[in-house]
């Protein structure tokens, strides 16, 4: 393992390394860790292999900390580790290493029937944002696993240039929650024809208020003026965050239809919920809702007076250009 | 104990944010050249951010924000007092700095489609980036350190800068463990020692429940200051909204974008701008002062599961042991609000604006001598200020020593110097640094905490003069102990400074950081300028007026300020 | 000068049985330099109680024998 040039005080800890105490070996890495000589990177992918998961957790952090490409092959391989803890420290590992040229290698890795490998594979998928791992991606959202579904459906929104995706459509649907709420967010970054009815119907009849508050969050993405019915109908919702983000949703579609919940919205018990109505009225632009954000001007909380008197001022400015006009 | 004879071409002092980058940068502007770092801690692990950062404050990103933006802020943040010029560079240089440390492995955020995803935190423009994945900053600091091939000695710690014929020849310091004397010798120093950290005594009485890694003692400004070098600003106090006692930030930046917020007793908001400026401070200060405080970082109002994302967040960066400190006191964000209160006084420039005085070359005013990072003035710097100062610092360092040779150090100075280190262990049964500390830092909070009285700072500033020989009682009893006498001696210079410059300057501005209760107005006509600082020929405390230097961007002051009423 | 030695709550406790002799990572790592090894046992252990409860000692042991609380006087 030892090169000819390696300095002396490394080659000490390469050769403690091979030691049959775990201790010695603790040592042994350890110090390796500290020294960071790029010199013993050979004994160090060794070391992956090494019969204790905690050297190999070591080697993996040394591995990392040394950043040099050479390692990301073998710590690709650590991704199905029967260890969680040498898992987890690849995975946080090659979040920082991995780049396009190991999109093959990985792609390979998410053919292998290991659901840990594939669930961290597709978290990876996220940093390189490569649309070439679109088609492998796919059969996941009928995976047997809820976890693989929902890791999959997220992925989507991170690759780029994918405007249109059908078969994530129907996760919209899945029993599952947490696949519904990464599917609403999801939906926000896609422009399928069917896209806004699907976040509609997720906003105002979806039971968990978590998807509800994503569609919201999508639909004011989207900004979509076919969405006003329920976001009109959404700002009724019982949950403040639904409401909040809806209103949001509101700031960037104004329709006059919207002004009847909006001022019944400036005197919801939440703030946040009173501060996003106050800017919408205020996009909106009609001088009849000034006399209810004047009253907000005494709100108990800062933020809603001061986007309520930004909301007074657009209003009176948006009046001083018709009259100019 | 030994004496070590070091040389160097540029030495950096201090291998923090700002000491790693200038000394990466001069390698790979002179490769031939030997850089070395001297560290009183470990670089793996050492200054402002050691354990890692959960976020970048001053991010200006092209399409996002433009430098001359940038400048306005922190001019209306800063009430109009900076060296324009060089914020500037911060904002110019600062995208080059982000997109560097990315290629070395730094991750900040991305949206969906891998752009920054930046935060709108300050008054006008977005500026705030986060980076959950920041823990590992000073790893992948140390390995561009080591590739570039850049000298290190860690665990020695300067104490003064040698200066001789009117430039900068080198260093001296002391081996906290062998204790050893060591001499270097170097054409250009760049001092990058961080915030004066330990100057207000902190509520809970523990001498390093500081905010700022309590390393940082105010060693670089203690030691330009003897240098002759000029420092600025040093009555525009660093003071923080904190979670009480823990002495962690709450971290609202980091909150915010989920729901939470800073509230008062009531559960309202309660802030103009959750940018941290003097203004905001006192505003915190008047809420906790008005019968609404205590205040309180708020998330009860959230779900489950988007606390448990913030804790995630927050539990696992900068200040890893928050949860241990929440669930040491049963506390839980769901359903109590996280107490903050107001932390006590400090000197650093990466938050408010006291520091060295630097140009936007990052030269102080004593030939050679360079300071980059918290503690040189470039008002509002944080962390990218830090790396944009530390790169100038070094290229110009490297460009300066070009034509100059190694000069003998004089024998005199060292043999006063090595007296003054070593005499508190000619008497190791003296008064250990703790207590001699503790006292000091009291005084501090005694006699400078904000809003200042100038009676009481006249008491203040007589205690400190005082001081000066109460510390010849100090005793140690190994290396290490002297290391902490000595930060001590730092300390008192940073505590008279502190006083005289808060006392000459005869009105408020900058919020609470520098309130004055006999001159609550500000004004502009007598003190629209720097106060600066510096040893006069006979060894005194000198104070004067420095103009501020026309401005490159323009700001109209008397509109666009952002003024708390004080009363 | 009379000396008291007066009993202190240490943040950083060392687990003895867990702790390696020829091991220093902790003692590199910490910031204000407050761990040393006792010279009779080969242990690590907190000399000075000047602890920023900043946790690399106890990250950075290959054994987890380290365990930081919040000092007492901030719990």
């Amino acid at each position: 393992m030892q090169t000819p040039n390696m300095d002396p005080e490394v080659a000490q800890w390469v050769e403690m390394l091979q030691s049959p105490e775990l201790n010695e070996r603790l040592v042994a890495i350890k110090s390796l860790q500290h020294l960071g000589d790029e010199d013993a990177i050979e004994p160090l992918i060794a070391a992956l292999n090494d019969e204790s998961p905690t050297v190999q957790t070591l080697a993996v952090t040394t591995l990392w900390e040394l950043a040099n490409p050479v390692a990301i092959p073998p710590l690709i391989e650590c991704l199905s580790s029967p260890h969680a803890e040498v898992r987890d420290e690849a995975l946080s590992a090659l979040k920082e290493l991995v780049s396009t040229q190991d999109l093959m290698k990985l792609l390979d890795v998410l053919q292998q029937e290991d659901a840990h490998a594939q669930l961290n594979v597709l978290v990876l998928l996220r940093k390189i944002h490569d649309a070439q791992a679109l088609p492998f991606i796919l059969p996941f959202f009928q995976s047997e696993r809820p976890e693989l579904r929902e890791a999959a459906v997220t992925t989507l929104r991170y690759l780029n240039q994918v405007v249109r995706c059908e078969p994530a459509l129907a996760l919209a649907e899945d029993p599952v929650e947490s696949v519904r709420r990464s599917t609403a967010l999801t939906l926000g970054h896609l422009s399928d024809q069917e896209v806004v009815p699907l976040l509609c119907r997720l906003l105002t009849a979806d039971p968990d208020w978590q998807v509800r508050r994503n569609a919201a969050q999508s639909l004011e993405l989207l900004a979509d003026p076919a969405a006003i019915d329920s976001l009109v109908a959404a700002m009724a919702d019982p949950e403040w965050q639904v409401r909040k983000f809806t209103a949001r949703a509101l700031q960037q579609t104004a329709d006059e239809r919207a002004i009847p919940a909006l001022i019944k919205a400036l005197s919801d018990e939440y703030s946040d919920v009173r501060r996003d109505a106050a800017t919408a009225l205020g996009n909106l632009g009609q001088p009849s809702t000034l006399s209810a954000l004047q009253q907000t001007l005494d709100d108990p909380d800062m933020d809603v007076r001061i986007y309520s008197e930004r909301a007074i001022v657009n209003i009176q400015a948006s009046q001083s250009e018709t009259s100019n006009a | 104990m030994n004496t070590q004879y070091l040389k160097t071409d540029f030495l950096v002092v201090g291998g923090g944010t700002a000491g790693t980058m200038a000394a990466i940068k001069a390698k790979q502007a002179s490769p031939e050249s030997d850089v070395l770092i001297l560290e009183k801690a470990n670089i793996r692990r050492s200054g402002a951010i050691a354990m890692g950062m959960d976020g970048v404050n001053t991010a200006v990103i092209p399409g996002n924000s433009t430098p001359e933006q940038y400048a306005r802020e922190i001019t209306i943040a800063n009430d109009g007092i900076l060296n324009q010029k060089a914020v500037y560079e911060t904002g110019r240089l600062g995208f080059e700095v982000i997109q560097e440390l990315e290629s070395w492995g730094v991750k900040f955020q991305k949206d969906h489609e891998g752009n920054y995803d930046l935060k709108q935190v300050h008054r006008v423009g977005k500026y705030v980036l986060p980076m959950p994945e920041g823990k590992d900053l000073k790893k992948i600091l140390s390995r561009q350190v080591k590739r570039h091939k850049v000298n290190v000695t860690n665990r020695v710690m300067a104490t003064r800068v040698m200066v001789q014929d009117g430039r900068v020849t080198g260093a001296v310091g002391l081996d906290v463990r062998s204790g050893d004397f060591v001499v270097i010798q170097a054409n250009a120093v760049v001092l990058c020692t961080g915030a004066c950290g330990r100057l207000g005594l902190p509520a809970s009485g523990y001498l390093y429940g500081t905010y700022e890694n309590p390393t940082n003692a105010g060693d670089g400004y203690s030691m330009a200051y003897h240098a002759g070098a000029e420092l600025t600003n040093i009555e525009c106090f660093q003071i923080n909204p904190l979670i009480k006692d823990y002495n962690g930030p709450a971290c609202a930046y980091v909150a915010s974008p989920f729901g939470a917020y800073t509230a008062n007793a009531e559960g309202h908001r309660f802030i103009n701008c959750d940018y941290w400026s003097g203004q905001m401070m006192l505003e915190v200060w008047k809420e906790l002062n008005s019968g609404k405080g205590p205040v309180h970082l708020k998330m009860y109002h959230l779900d489950d599961d988007t606390i448990s994302e913030i804790e995630s967040i927050l539990w696992d960066n900068e200040r890893p042991s928050r949860g241990r400190f929440h669930q040491e006191r049963g506390e839980n964000y769901r359903t109590h609000g996280v107490e903050m209160n107001i932390s006590e006084i400090g000197l650093c420039s990466g938050h408010s604006a006291s520091g060295v005085w630097v140009n936007e070359k990052a030269e102080t005013t004593v030939s050679g001598l360079y300071a980059a990072g918290d503690m040189a003035s470039v008002p509002h710097n944080y962390m990218i200020g830090a790396f944009v100062y530390g790169r100038i610092a070094g290229q110009n360092a490297m460009e300066h020593i070009q034509s100059l040779d190694h000069v003998e150090p004089d024998a005199e100075f060292l043999a006063a110097e090595q007296a003054r280190i070593y005499q508190p262990l000619q008497q190791p049964e003296g008064v250990p640094h703790t207590q001699m500390e503790y006292k000091l830092r009291r005084l501090v909070n005694d006699y400078l905490q904000p809003p200042k009285s100038p009676n009481k700072m006249d008491i203040g500033l007589m205690k400190f003069v005082a001081y000066e020989q109460t510390l010849e009682k100090m005793g140690a009893k190994d290396p290490h102990e002297l290391m902490r006498c000595m930060e001590v001696h730092f300390i008192r210079d940073c505590a008279e400074m502190a006083a005289r410059a808060s006392l000459y300057r005869k009105e408020s501005r900058w919020g609470l950081y520098h309130y004055r209760l006999d001159y609550p107005e500000k004004n502009n006509e007598e003190w629209f300028c720097h106060v600066n600082i510096k040893k006069n020929k006979a060894g005194q405390m000198e104070l004067f007026k420095r103009p501020v230097e026309p401005y490159v961007v323009n700001v109209d002051l008397e509109e666009e300020v952002y003024d708390v009423a004080v009363r | 000068m009379a000396l008291t030695t007066q009993r202190v709550d240490v943040p950083v406790i060392v687990d003895e049985s867990k702790c390696l002799e020829k091991c220093v990572a902790c003692i590199e790592v910490c910031p204000l330099d407050v761990l040393v090894k006792n010279p009779d046992t080969g242990k690590a252990y907190m000399k000075y109680d000047e602890c920023w409860f900043c946790l690399p000692c106890e990250k950075e042991c290959p054994t987890n024998a380290i365990t930081v609380q919040i000092p007492f006087l901030l719990r």
